[in-house]
């Protein structure tokens, strides 16, 4: 197929619409994106299996920009490094800001930096994998990108989903992004300790989180006074 | 680090040596020493998994996956769609459009100027603008 092809079908799977597509071109993006998203699929499988093989437990963390996604993580990291040796995996489109923060509570990390792809997919995670020797690891934190979006495209073959969101976000952060909250397992409602000074609805934030998944557990924490992180490790069944 | 570069430098120089040498070693030994170093490549944004080392004056194309373990050599050209891992690309060398090389070892000044190459375990070498006139050997 012509470069300039090549380049036009890239170009519609990084927007990930195939409105986009001329008619010409159509049938061959479909097939592509539906190939990319087995191809992802695949590789979980294998990620999770490869986990599952050295008793390895994994999480997978999502959520909106300066939800408190890396904070939750020190904390539970600074809890849990004397008891587990950890692998953080901390996924952002450039620097390794969030990797150097939890490193200093005694976990290793590996930053990856996506660049314009704005989630972790399962190759990445892949190829981590393959140059690891898993046995040294009893936990692995995936960060995603931050964002409410793209995750949902690219499971990464955890064990959990945690999704991560926050007072400061507004009440209505949860109906307006269903997708993630559908194929998460744990809700965490972060900033609570600002909840009175914002004046946030978080009951309709728990409630909205329910009614899209009934089988989600909502939690709320603050990852700056330390509120409800034991019990937010618990239900990790950590 | 430098330590095992050069000596890697040394032993592909006696490339029909290749396949009795201790590159493969080599390359364990140094990429478990590799740091990361991003800042001072020219290009878009691509995707880095840690660890990457890029010398001075890189230029990364489109599209573009590097890592884990890899370095490449100061004045280097990567193309758009190319996907790096567990690879040594020496100084002033040419990866054209949609390569990927996984535990490779590209030599110092090489030209694989051509598109469409996906090759493992070998060391690259040469000015080649096509794939027969690629010199390769296996690791």
């Amino acid at each position: 197929m012509p470069l300039k092809e090549n380049k036009e079908i890239e170009r519609i799977k990084e927007v990930e619409s195939i409105n986009l597509a001329r008619a010409e071109i159509r049938d061959e993006v479909i097939e592509t994106k539906k190939a990319v998203e087995k191809d992802n699929e695949l590789l979980a499988t294998r990620v999770h299996q490869k986990f599952k093989d050295n008793n390895i437990k994994s999480f997978d963390i999502v959520g909106a920009i300066g939800a408190g996604k890396t904070a939750l993580l020190e904390k539970i990291v600074e809890k849990l490094s004397s008891q587990y040796r950890i692998l953080v995996i901390c996924g952002d489109i450039t620097t390794r800001v969030d990797a150097d923060r939890i490193e200093k509570h005694k976990a290793e990390t590996i930053q990856i930096n996506t660049g314009r792809e704005c989630a972790l997919n399962a190759y990445h995670i892949y190829k981590i994998i393959n140059n690891k020797d898993l046995e040294n690891y009893d936990l692995v934190f995936i960060e995603n990108v931050g964002n409410l979006i793209c995750p949902s495209e690219f499971i990464l073959g955890t064990d959990m989903r945690l999704i991560v969101v926050s007072t400061t976000e507004g009440e209505w952060v949860v109906e307006k992004h269903p997708m993630l909250f559908r194929m998460s397992d744990i809700a965490v409602i972060n900033k609570i300790d600002l909840k009175e000074r914002l004046g946030t609805d978080v009951e309709k934030m728990s409630s909205d989180a329910k009614k899209i998944n009934p089988k989600i557990e909502v939690i709320t924490t603050s990852a700056k006074t330390g509120e409800n992180i034991e019990k937010l490790i618990n239900l990790m069944e950590l | 680090m430098k330590e095992e570069l050069i000596k890697i430098e040394e032993l592909i120089g006696n490339f029909d040596d290749i396949e009795k040498s201790n590159i493969k070693e080599l390359m364990q030994i140094f990429f478990k020493k590799l740091g990361n170093r991003l800042e001072n490549y020219v290009g878009d944004y691509p995707t880095f998994i840690e660890p990457v080392y890029l010398e001075d004056n890189v230029k990364i194309g489109d599209d573009v996956l590097l890592g884990p373990n890899v370095y490449i050599g100061a004045n280097s050209e990567i193309q758009d769609y190319v996907e790096i891992s567990n690879t040594i690309v020496f100084d002033n060398v040419k990866i054209g459009q949609n390569f990927k090389l996984e535990n490779c070892v590209v030599g110092k000044d090489s030209s694989l100027n051509f598109k469409n190459l996906n090759t493992k375990n070998s060391v690259l070498v040469g000015v080649a603008d096509s794939k027969d006139k690629l010199q390769s050997k296996k690791l």
